[in-house]
C-alpha cells in the first residue's frame, strides 16, 4: 500500500534537489558550500524578482545594464550547474576527479577548500564582484541624483540616518549611499585589478628573463629592482598623481609602479629555483629551445605564487587608492570612488557618521577577502606549509 | 658591485675637492645670524621682563588651531593670509590700524597730516616702541620697509598697493628720526597699504640684497619684531610659540594679557574639531559650517562668525568661442539655484552677491542682492535663442554644427567648492548644459588660469578683496593680457568706471560710482557670482574678549584674556 | 662583518643618487611651477617672475640639477622653496618625530604579532586561532587613516566627553602646549600620552601581517624532528615552545624588519597626518604638492638610505641571531 510513497518521495525529493541548488550539499553536511550555493541561488532569484521591470528594460538600455542581464543570467546558470555536477550522486568520485585534473595542483584545492577562512574570502570576492557586475538591478538609487538639490527641492534628504528607503544613509548631497557603495565598487576594484594586472605581467616578464638568463640581465634589473625598492612607495605615487592629472588608468599605473618589484623579485627567486630541477634538465636534454622551456615548463610552475602575491596584492592597491584619494588626489570627483567617499564625508563624521564608516568597511571587507584569498592560496599552494602539526 | 664602491668615492672625492670654496649665497653667515640675533632678544627681554603689569587680567596661555601653515614673518615675502595677520597684529606693527568702522586709528603712528591737495603724506611716529632686540623703531625703518616693498628685485607681493606712491627714493623722505613723509598722487584709499604691510627692521635686513630676502632666515627661524609678541619658538609644520612682550607701551594697552599665544598647524580638520571639543585648543580658525553647528551645541564653546571679504564665483573665459556670447553666460547664472546652493551648505550665514564687491564693503549695493534670481525657464529660452537646442535628444543642447553644449569648471582640492560644482553641474543638466567639475591641484590650476594660453574655461575660485578695492587687473582692458583677467573682459564703460575709481578720494563721491560699476558688471555679466559667506571660529569660553570681524581673527588678540581661575595648569 | 656593512652603504650611494635624480626628473617633468604659491590677487607678472628667479628657478634644468648635486655631496641639502629654510632643518626638526613613532610602533607590532603568532601556532585549528587570524587580518586590511579617524572618534572625543572615561588621549600633537614648563616626569607622562594614539594605531595595522609570518614559521619549527626530540626528553611544554622553538622561529622574522622599514616609513604619512604628528611623512608629503623639489629629493634619499639600512640591519641580525650562517660570512 505504501509503496509507491517513498518512491514518490524519492522522486519529489530528487526534483527539489535539482531546483534547489545547494540543498543536497546541505543534507550531506557540506555547510559551506551548500549554504553559499542555495543563498546565492535564492539571493538571485529574489533580485530578479524584485527588480522585474528594470530587467525587461535592460536589452535596451546602457552597456552596464546588459552586462548585467548577461551575468545574472550566467551566475544562475553557473549555481544550478555546479550544483547538479558536484551534488546529484557524484559524491567522492567528483572530488577525485577536481583533485587530478591539471596535474599542476595536486592536492592543492583540496587543501583550499578544507580552509574555511580562504573560502570565506573566495566567497566574499566573488561576491564584490559579482554585486559590481549586478550593480544596475542591485542599486535602489541613481548614485549621483541630489534629491535635495533638483528643481523641487527636498531638503531634509540630506545626511538622513541609514532607513528602511535608504538602508546607508544619505549624504550632504542626499545621494544615497548604498548605491553609490555599489558604483564605487566598480572603480575601486577595477583600480585594484588594473594596477596589479599590469605589475604582475610586467614583473613576471621581467622576472622570468632575468632569472633565466641570468648575467648581465639579471644584474642591470636587480639593480634596477633595489631602486625602485629603495623608493618612498608613496613619493612615487603622490608626485605622478599629484603633479599629472589623475584618471583612472594613471592611478592604476602609478599603483603598478609600487608594487612591480615584489613580483619580479618573488618570480626571478622561483625560476631560479625551477631552473635546477630535474624536469628542467631534462627538458634541456631534450634539446627544447629556452623559450619554450621557459614558457611551458618553468612558468607554470611559478605561477602559483604569482596568484597569491597577484591577490594579496589587489587588496594593498584598493588601500593605496583609498589613501590617494584621503590626500585628495585620487580619480576626479564625479565617480564615487571608496576612497573618495571617505575623503568627502569625513568632515562629517562627527555628526553623520554613516558616511564616513560605511565606504571604510567596504575597503576593509573588500581588502580582506583578497587578504583572505591570498592567505588560502598560500597555504594551499605552498608545499612546505599547511597541514596539521603533529603532536 | 666591487668596483661599485671605489668608483662613488672616487667620485664624491674629486666633486667635493673641486668645489671646496663653493658657498655662494653665504649660508655659513646666516646659522649665525639668528643664534646672535636671539640671543640679543633674550637679553632684552629680560631686562624688561619687569614692566609687565601685574593685574588679574594677566597671565595664561592660548591656544590657537588651524589647517593652515604661517609662511613666516618677514612681510617682504609671506603674504599668506595668516601670516599676513600675525604680522600686522602679533609679531609686528603696522603704521595704523583700522577701527570698527574702518576707519584708520593710530597705531605705530601717532599721527598723521595730508597735504590740501592730497600729494603728501607725512607720519609721525610713536617714539617708544623698541624692537624686541632692544633697537629703538625710528622712521628708518618706515623708508626701509617702503623703499624694499617697491623695489622689483625683492619680489614682495603686493607691489600694486603703492603703484599711486612715487616710485623709488622720491616717494619717500625721512624728515627726523620719528617723522617720514610720502609723495604720491592723489588716490583712492591711500591708507590701506600701511594697514597691511608690517614695519621691518632695517638694522637687521637693511644690508640684505634684495634678491636674498625671501630666502632669509630672518622670517621663518629669527622673526624679530616689535609687537605685543615676541617670537620665542616654532616648530615647522608644527607650531609657533610667541611670548609677551613686556615693553610694549602702556599707551597702547602695556601689551598682551596672555603670557604666551601658541599657533598650531592641525591639517585635518576632523582632528582640529576633535581638539576644540576636547579643550586642546581655545580656538578653531575656519571651521566648516556642520563643524560650527556642532560646536555651537556644546557647552563651553561659542562660534564667531563674521562676515568675510572673500567672493565665490565661477569664472567664464569669455576668449573661448562659446563663453563669448553673453546669452550663455547669463544663462549659467540663471540655470543654478545659488540661494538654495548657498543655504543648504551655509545656512543662514553667507549673503548672493552679484559683483566681486563682498558685501561687508561699504562699496557693496544692497538693492542688486536679488537679481538674477534663479529661473531655469528662462535660462532655457536664452540658450535657445544663443543657439543651443538639444537636436539628439539626450538632454545635452548642442550648437548648430552638432557639437555638444560641455564647459569644464576646473577648481583646486577645497571641499566647499566641490560640493558646490557637483551641485551646479547637476542643477545645470537639467537645463540641457553638460558641466565638467575638475579638481586640479593648486600649482596647477594657477598656471592654467594665469598662463597667456588661459588654457579653462570655467574656474571656481573665491576670491578675497582687500579693503581697497581694485579689479583694475580683473577687467580692465588694458590688464586684459595680465595674470588676473581671467575672463578676458574688456568694455569700454567698465574701463571708465575703473578709471575714474581710482582717483576719487572720499569714499560718498565714490558709492554712486561703485554701484554704476556693479551693475555694469551684472549687465556685461563675466562671471557667474554666488556668495559670500562668513568665516567661522570655534572659541572655548575661558577665553574672553575675542572680537573676530572683518578687519581679522587676530585683530583683537592683545584683549584676550583669561580669568587665573580658569588656566591651565603647566 | 664591519667590512661588509661600510661596502654595503657605500654601494648604496650611486643607487640612492640615481633614485634622487629619477625623482627630481618627475617633478621637473610635471606640469605646474613651484611659484605658484607665491601668487597673491594683484600681483603682476613681473612680480612673479621675479619671485622666481629669486628662488633660482628661472635656471635651466641641468642647471639646476647640477646646483642641487653639488651642494648636495657637499653635504649641504639646498634651502627650502617654501621660504628658505635650510633643507638639513627642516628635516632635522621632523625627522626624530617620524623615528620615534615608527620605532615605538614596529616594537609594539612585533611584540604583539609574535605573541599572537606563537599562540595560534600553539593552539592552531582551535576557536582562539581562528578568531585571532580573523582580528589581525580585520586590522591588516584597514586603511590606516580610517582606523586612526575612528580611534580619534572613540579614544578622544567619545571618551572623554561623550562616555566619561577617567582615561582619554590627547587627539593630536607630539606634546602639549604648555610641554616645556612642566617638571621631568611630567613631560615623559605627556609625550606618552601623544603618543599613544598614533603608535597604536600603526602597531594595529601592521601586527596582523607579523603575527601571519610568525604563525607560519612557528608551524614549521614545531613540526621538526629536534622538537619532537625535546619534548621526548621531558622538558616542560612552554619551555619547548620560548626557549627552542621560538628561538629558531625568529630567524626568519628578523629578515622581516628590513621589509617592514620602508613600509612603515610610507605608512607612517598618514598617521602624521590625521594625528598632526610632524614629521617625515607629513612633510613630504606637503613639499611634493607644492613643488618644493630640494626638500623632496632629500627626503627622497634620505628615506632610501634608511631602507638600505634597514635591509643592511636585517642582515647582519640574521647573521647574528642564525648561528649556520655566522661562521660563513667574511
Amino acid at each position: 500500500m505504501g509503496s509507491w510513497i517513498p518512491e514518490f518521495a524519492m522522486a519529489m525529493a530528487r526534483w527539489v534537489q535539482a531546483v534547489l541548488p545547494g540543498l543536497p550539499h546541505l543534507l550531506r553536511g557540506r555547510w559551506v558550500e551548500g549554504g553559499a550555493a542555495l543563498s546565492l541561488w535564492l539571493g538571485l532569484l529574489a533580485l530578479a524578482v524584485v527588480r522585474f521591470d528594470r530587467i525587461l528594460q535592460a536589452p535596451g538600455g546602457r552597456l552596464d545594464e546588459r552586462v548585467a542581464l548577461l551575468t545574472l543570467v550566467l551566475a544562475l546558470g553557473a549555481v544550478w550547474g555546479w550544483s547538479w555536477r558536484s551534488g546529484a550522486g557524484r559524491g567522492a568520485a567528483s572530488e577525485e576527479g577536481e583533485g587530478n585534473r591539471g596535474g599542476i595542483l595536486p592536492g592543492g584545492w583540496r587543501a583550499f577548500r578544507k580552509n574555511r577562512m580562504a573560502l570565506l574570502g573566495l566567497m566574499m570576492a566573488v561576491s564584490f564582484y559579482l554585486a559590481m557586475l549586478l550593480t544596475p538591478f542591485l542599486a535602489p538609487f541613481d548614485p549621483l541624483a541630489m534629491p535635495a538639490f533638483d528643481e523641487t527641492g527636498h531638503a531634509s534628504l540630506r545626511l538622513a540616518p541609514p532607513s528602511p528607503s535608504h538602508i546607508m544613509g544619505t549624504d550632504q548631497y542626499s545621494r544615497d549611499i548604498f548605491s553609490r557603495i555599489l558604483y564605487g565598487a566598480r572603480i575601486s576594484l577595477t583600480i585594484g585589478l588594473l594596477a596589479v594586472g599590469i605589475s604582475v605581467t610586467l614583473g613576471t616578464f621581467l622576472g622570468a628573463v632575468a632569472g633565466y638568463l641570468g648575467g648581465v640581465v639579471d644584474s642591470v634589473l636587480m639593480r634596477l629592482l633595489d631602486m625602485f625598492m629603495a623608493f618612498p612607495g608613496i613619493v612615487l605615487l603622490l608626485a605622478v598623481v599629484a603633479l599629472f592629472e589623475p584618471s583612472v588608468f594613471l592611478v592604476a599605473a602609478a599603483l603598478a609602479l609600487t608594487q612591480w618589484p615584489f613580483t619580479t623579485r618573488m618570480v626571478r627567486g622561483e625560476i631560479l629555483a625551477l631552473r635546477e630541477r630535474e624536469f628542467a634538465e631534462a627538458a634541456r636534454a631534450l634539446g627544447f629551445s629556452r623559450v619554450r622551456i621557459l614558457m611551458r615548463h618553468l612558468l607554470p610552475n611559478a605561477m602559483p605564487s604569482v596568484v597569491v602575491v597577484a591577490t594579496l596584492g589587489i587588496g594593498n592597491a584598493i588601500v593605496l587608492e583609498a589613501g590617494l584619494s584621503f590626500l585628495g588626489l585620487g580619480v576626479p570627483a564625479a565617480t564615487p570612488s571608496w576612497g573618495t567617499m571617505v575623503d568627502h564625508g569625513r568632515a562629517y563624521l562627527l555628526d553623520a557618521w554613516w558616511v564616513v564608516t560605511f565606504p571604510g568597511l567596504a575597503i576593509v571587507l573588500a581588502v580582506l577577502a583578497f587578504n583572505l584569498l591570498g592567505d588560502g592560496l598560500r597555504d594551499a599552494l605552498d608545499p612546505r606549509q599547511g597541514g596539521t602539526v603533529e603532536r | 658591485m666591487k668596483r661599485a664602491v671605489p668608483c662613488s668615492l672616487l667620485i664624491a672625492v674629486v666633486l667635493t675637492a673641486c668645489t671646496e670654496a663653493h658657498d655662494a649665497t653665504g649660508r655659513g653667515a646666516h646659522a649665525g645670524f639668528c643664534e646672535a640675533v636671539l640671543a640679543q632678544v633674550d637679553s632684552f627681554m629680560a631686562t624688561v621682563a619687569g614692566d609687565r603689569p601685574g593685574g588679574a587680567r594677566y597671565g595664561g596661555m592660548a591656544v590657537v588651531g588651524a589647517p593652515a601653515e604661517l609662511g613666516g614673518m618677514n612681510a617682504f615675502a609671506h603674504g599668506d593670509a595668516g601670516a599676513v595677520q600675525h604680522q600686522m597684529f602679533v609679531n609686528l606693527m603696522t603704521l595704523v590700524r583700522y577701527d570698527e568702522k574702518l576707519e584708520p586709528m593710530a597705531y605705530l603712528a601717532r599721527s598723521w597730516d595730508v597735504s590740501e591737495d592730497e600729494s603728501e603724506l607725512t607720519f609721525h611716529l610713536r617714539d617708544d616702541i623698541y624692537w624686541h632686540d632692544g633697537h629703538l623703531t625710528t622712521a628708518y625703518d618706515v623708508a626701509f620697509t617702503y623703499l624694499t616693498a617697491v623695489d622689483p628685485r625683492s619680489g614682495f607681493p603686493n607691489p600694486a598697493f603703492f603703484q599711486n606712491y612715487l616710485p623709488g627714493e622720491g616717494g619717500v623722505e625721512v624728515v627726523d628720526s620719528f617723522t617720514v613723509r610720502f609723495r604720491l598722487r592723489p588716490h583712492a584709499e591711500y591708507m590701506d597699504p600701511w594697514r597691511t604691510v608690517a614695519i621691518m627692521p632695517r638694522h637687521l635686513l637693511g644690508d640684505v640684497p634684495p634678491e636674498a630676502l625671501a630666502r632669509h632666515p630672518y622670517g621663518e627661524v629669527c622673526p624679530v619684531g616689535n609687537g605685543p609678541f615676541r617670537f620665542v619658538s616654532r616648530s615647522p609644520g608644527d607650531r609657533w610659540v610667541f611670548g609677551a612682550n613686556p615693553s610694549f607701551p602702556p599707551e597702547l594697552g602695556g601689551g598682551a594679557y596672555l603670557d604666551r599665544y601658541v599657533y598650531r598647524v592641525i591639517p585635518e580638520q576632523t582632528t582640529l574639531l576633535a581638539e576644540l571639543l576636547t579643550g586642546g585648543v581655545d580656538v578653531h580658525v575656519a571651521m566648516f559650517p556642520n563643524h560650527a553647528r556642532r560646536a555651537e551645541a556644546e557647552p563651553g564653546l561659542r562660534v564667531l562668525s563674521f562676515p568675510y571679504r572673500s567672493v565665490l564665483f565661477a569664472g567664464w573665459n569669455s576668449r573661448v568661442g562659446k563663453l563669448s556670447d553673453p546669452r550663455l553666460r547669463r544663462a549659467l547664472t540663471l540655470g543654478v539655484n545659488r540661494r538654495q546652493i548657498m543655504e543648504g551648505i551655509h545656512g543662514e550665514q553667507a549673503v548672493l552677491v552679484n559683483s566681486g564687491i563682498p558685501p561687508v564693503h561699504w562699496a557693496f549695493d544692497p538693492t542688486l542682492g536679488d537679481s538674477f534670481p534663479y529661473d531655469p525657464g528662462r535660462a532655457r529660452d536664452l540658450l535657445e535663442a544663443a543657439g543651443w537646442t538639444d537636436r539628439d535628444g539626450d538632454g545635452i543642447r548642442e550648437d548648430p554644427e552638432g557639437a555638444p553644449l560641455r564647459i569644464e569648471l576646473i577648481m583646486n582640492q577645497n571641499q566647499e567648492r566641490q560640493e558646490v560644482a557637483e551641485i551646479m553641474r547637476v542643477q545645470l543638466r537639467e537645463v540641457g548644459v553638460d558641466l565638467g567639475p575638475r579638481v586640479l591641484e593648486f600649482g596647477t590650476l594657477m598656471g592654467r588660469i594665469t598662463s597667456p594660453q588661459r588654457d579653462f574655461e570655467g574656474v571656481l575660485v573665491s576670491w578675497e578683496a582687500e579693503f581697497r578695492l581694485d579689479e583694475r587687473d580683473l577687467f580692465h582692458s588694458e590688464a586684459v593680457d595680465g595674470l588676473w583677467a581671467f575672463s578676458g573682459t574688456m568694455d569700454p564703460v567698465l574701463d571708465r568706471h575703473l578709471d575714474t575709481l581710482q582717483l576719487v578720494v572720499d569714499r560718498a563721491s565714490a558709492i554712486p560710482v561703485w554701484h554704476a560699476y556693479q551693475n555694469r558688471i551684472m549687465d556685461v555679466h563675466p562671471n557667474t557670482y554666488l556668495y559670500s559667506s562668513y568665516r567661522r571660529n570655534g572659541v572655548r569660553d575661558r577665553l574672553r574678549d575675542v572680537v573676530m570681524d572683518a578687519r581679522g581673527e587676530w585683530a583683537s588678540i592683545r584683549e584676550w584674556w583669561i580669568a587665573p581661575e580658569d588656566r591651565r595648569t603647566p | 662583518m664591519l667590512l661588509y656593512a661600510v661596502r654595503r652603504v657605500l654601494g648604496a650611494v650611486p643607487l640612492l643618487l640615481g633614485v634622487a635624480t629619477v625623482v627630481f626628473l618627475v617633478l621637473a617633468l610635471a606640469p605646474g611651477d613651484p611659484a605658484s604659491v607665491y601668487l597673491k590677487p594683484g600681483m603682476s607678472p613681473e612680480t612673479l617672475e621675479q619671485i622666481r628667479r629669486n628662488l633660482g628657478l628661472d635656471a635651466p634644468l641641468h642647471v639646476q640639477y647640477g646646483r642641487w648635486l653639488l651642494s648636495f655631496l657637499q653635504g649641504d641639502f639646498g634651502q627650502s622653496l617654501a621660504g628658505g629654510m635650510p633643507v638639513k632643518d627642516r628635516i632635522l626638526a621632523v625627522l626624530p618625530n617620524t623615528l620615534l613613532l615608527a620605532s615605538v610602533a614596529l616594537f609594539l607590532a612585533f611584540a604583539a604579532g609574535i605573541l599572537i603568532g606563537v599562540v595560534q601556532a600553539v593552539r592552531q585549528h582551535s576557536l582562539l586561532d581562528s578568531v585571532l587570524s580573523g582580528g589581525s587580518l580585520l586590522f591588516y586590511s584597514m586603511p590606516s587613516f580610517w582606523l586612526a579617524i575612528m580611534m580619534i572618534l572613540v579614544f578622544s572625543v567619545n571618551a572623554g566627553n561623550v562616555w566619561g572615561w577617567p582615561v582619554s588621549f590627547p587627539p593630536s600633537g607630539i606634546a602639549s602646549d604648555g610641554h616645556d614648563l612642566m617638571g621631568p616626569m611630567e613631560q615623559i607622562r605627556d609625550r606618552i600620552r601623544h603618543l599613544t594614539l598614533p603608535a597604536l594605531t600603526l602597531a594595529l595595522v601592521l601586527a596582523g601581517g607579523i603575527a601571519r609570518y610568525v604563525r607560519s614559521s612557528m608551524l614549521e619549527v614545531m613540526g621538526q624532528d629536534y622538537i619532537r626530540t625535546a619534548r621526548a626528553k621531558g622538558l616542560p611544554e612552554w619551555r619547548v615552545v620560548w626557549k627552542h622553538a621560538l628561538r629558531n622561529a625568529l630567524i626568519p622574522v628578523v629578515t622581516l624588519m628590513g621589509v617592514y622599514v620602508p613600509l612603515l616609513l610610507g605608512g607612517t604619512v598618514f598617521i602624521e597626518y590625521v594625528f598632526a604628528w610632524p614629521g617625515m611623512g607629513r612633510l613630504m608629503v606637503e613639499s611634493i604638492l607644492l613643488e618644493d623639489y630640494p626638500v623632496v629629493l632629500a627626503g627622497t634619499f634620505l628615506f632610501g638610505a634608511m631602507v638600505v639600512l634597514g635591509n643592511l640591519l636585517a642582515d647582519l641580525l640574521y647573521g647574528v641571531v642564525d648561528p649556520r650562517i655566522r661562521h660563513g660570512h667574511g
